[in-house]
């Protein structure tokens, strides 16, 4: 009687330990193999309070992942666009400039090396485009074709996004910062400054 | 549903029982009418009659007696859910004159939230925070906040080393910053701390907390590995005209006292297709927030190509939430 008392023990804890150990290999899948095995194009048209980005953009001249893009517009952001209306071909005087257009205008941007001159990104003739060191002509608006000359690091991120950011909306029809948007491209640092606000202990 | 507008009828219903329409409108009445029996209680909660009383004290009594004895959300029907939102949104403009939209949207099929905090990028100017307090009504008095940041020195990733209550200009030389809330964790402790089953997992991937059956016992507090999780102390504190109105059930409508909170990924903005309140703040584009199971977005982006790690990953919480350097 004592041995097969035994014997139903044995049996349950073998029993016991298989059970375990099943256990065990189901919980080895995570939800990260079911993030991995995602792998169907998300379909944001059943988000439907996605309303349009209410601010200007234009279609991206690169596609990130997700394929055609598109960013905010710059023109409009600067203030004496279009810069044909000064420099037309006729004499500017610098005196006249400083006065009164770009007197405010500091360059702190690549001070690693010997410092950026203002030809370094605008066109030397026409002055409604930026230049990139190929001798292209680059719209204010894809500012990023020249950034992305130097900081192709953050460009690459920038097109998949893990640098920058979207607009407003995470579905929908994908909208992001342009470079210039967040940074100023004289100044391209985030100066310092006190945070917004202070932590205290909670609770 | 039945609405303070059609007392009239109820007080003509016949299954109404008889105690509660004596039509004694004083308080010892009505607790004298409530104490006859369960029997009576129960069969004027179920025809939504309330014991007599003037029309605009018994049209708010019935509310807060349907709102008291309302389901736990997740065992509501969506017609249910959107009466208890009508609800809410009427005492809000009955007792405090407020008129909020309070939403009650389910989960987007197909989604799974996920986060990535790019220490690398992060340099402490607590725009997301002040964002988040506004977003998420939270109380001005105890200073509460979701997102709290450290300023952590180089080489350590534990924010318990940092500082987190500095205050000085930003970003200090040779040292970053870290912000932490609650990691949304997909084999979440708190959910299963909690006796009442108030708070859990929704199927995309946010934890919840149902404030109307929180007890405040804050098992869920003590069972968090992150401290992800606020106790409302008081009755919280909002200027009237900071409130935000949009809001959501289960996300930023204005907690009692007593209830446990915490961050929801902006439940109210998320579901909406909208980025997080700290996200849309974040001055530096440090915060990245997508669907983890869309192959095209941000966030699989980060995962895939960058060095990403998770807080206390050998708890086996599998937190939402990644820490990712450039």
């Amino acid at each position: 009687m004592k041995t097969m008392s035994y014997n139903t023990i044995a049996v349950l804890l073998v029993a016991l330990m298989l059970a375990i150990a099943g256990q065990g290999s189901a919980s080895d899948t995570t939800f990260l193999d079911t993030v991995k095995a995602a792998t169907d194009k998300y379909d944001g048209r059943g988000v439907q309070q996605v309303q349009q980005v209410v601010q200007p953009t234009v279609l991206a001249k690169e596609e990130g992942q997700s394929g055609p893009f598109r960013v905010l517009a710059r023109k409009q952001e600067i203030g004496r666009f279009v810069c044909s209306s000064c420099h037309d071909g006729k004499t500017v005087l610098a005196q006249n400039a400083t006065n009164l257009t770009h007197g405010d205008v500091v360059v702190r941007h690549g001070q690693e090396g010997s410092g950026l001159a203002c030809v370094d990104c605008h066109h030397p003739e026409d002055r409604d485009f930026l230049e990139d060191k190929k001798g292209n002509k680059i719209d204010y608006d894809h500012s990023y074709q020249l950034c992305g000359q130097c900081h192709f690091r953050q460009k690459r991120d920038w097109l998949g996004g893990a640098h920058g950011k979207r607009v407003e909306y995470w579905a929908g029809d994908r909208v992001v910062f342009n470079c210039t948007t967040c940074h100023n491209p004289h100044a391209p640092r985030f100066a310092k400054r006190f945070p917004a606000t202070y932590s205290v202990p909670t609770n | 549903m039945r609405t303070p507008d059609n007392d009239h009828e109820n007080d003509k219903d016949p299954s109404c029982p008889a105690e509660s329409l004596s039509g004694d409108s004083s308080r010892r009445a009505f607790l004298k009418n409530l104490s006859i029996g369960a029997a009576a209680a129960g069969a004027a909660l179920m025809t939504g009659c309330v014991p007599g009383a003037d029309a605009a004290a018994n049209g708010e009594m019935r509310l807060r007696w349907q709102e008291f004895f309302k389901k736990n959300y997740r065992l509501m029907t969506q017609e249910e859910k959107d009466a208890t939102v009508d609800r809410l949104e009427r005492l809000a403009a009955l007792n405090d004159d407020l008129d909020l939209q309070i939403g009650s949207e389910p989960p987007l099929p197909k989604v799974l939230y996920g986060y990535a905090f790019n220490i690398t990028r992060c340099e402490g100017f607590m725009e997301c925070v002040t964002a988040c307090i506004k977003e998420n009504n939270l109380d001005r008095k105890t200073h509460t906040q979701y997102i709290r940041i450290f300023e952590m020195e180089p080489g350590q990733l534990d924010p318990s080393t940092g500082d987190g209550k500095f205050f000085h200009e930003v970003p200090v030389d040779n040292k970053f910053y870290m912000g932490t809330q609650c990691f949304h964790c997909e084999n979440a402790p708190c959910t299963k701390a909690c006796p009442t089953k108030a708070t859990w997992k929704e199927p995309d991937g946010i934890v919840v907390v149902d404030y109307d059956w929180c007890i405040g016992c804050r098992y869920c507090q003590a069972a968090c590995p992150y401290f992800g999780r606020r106790f409302n102390w008081g009755k919280p504190e909002i200027p009237r005209d900071e409130i935000t109105t949009k809001q959501h059930y289960l996300g930023n409508r204005l907690r009692p006292v007593g209830k446990m909170e915490k961050c929801t990924f902006c439940i109210q903005r998320t579901r909406k297709g909208r980025l997080p309140a700290c996200v849309e703040a974040c001055p530096t584009g440090s915060r990245v927030f997508g669907n983890l199971l869309d192959p095209d977005s941000e966030i699989r982006y980060v995962l895939k190509h960058k060095k990403v790690f998770r807080m206390k990953e050998e708890l086996g919480t599998e937190p939402k939430f990644w820490y990712f350097i450039d």
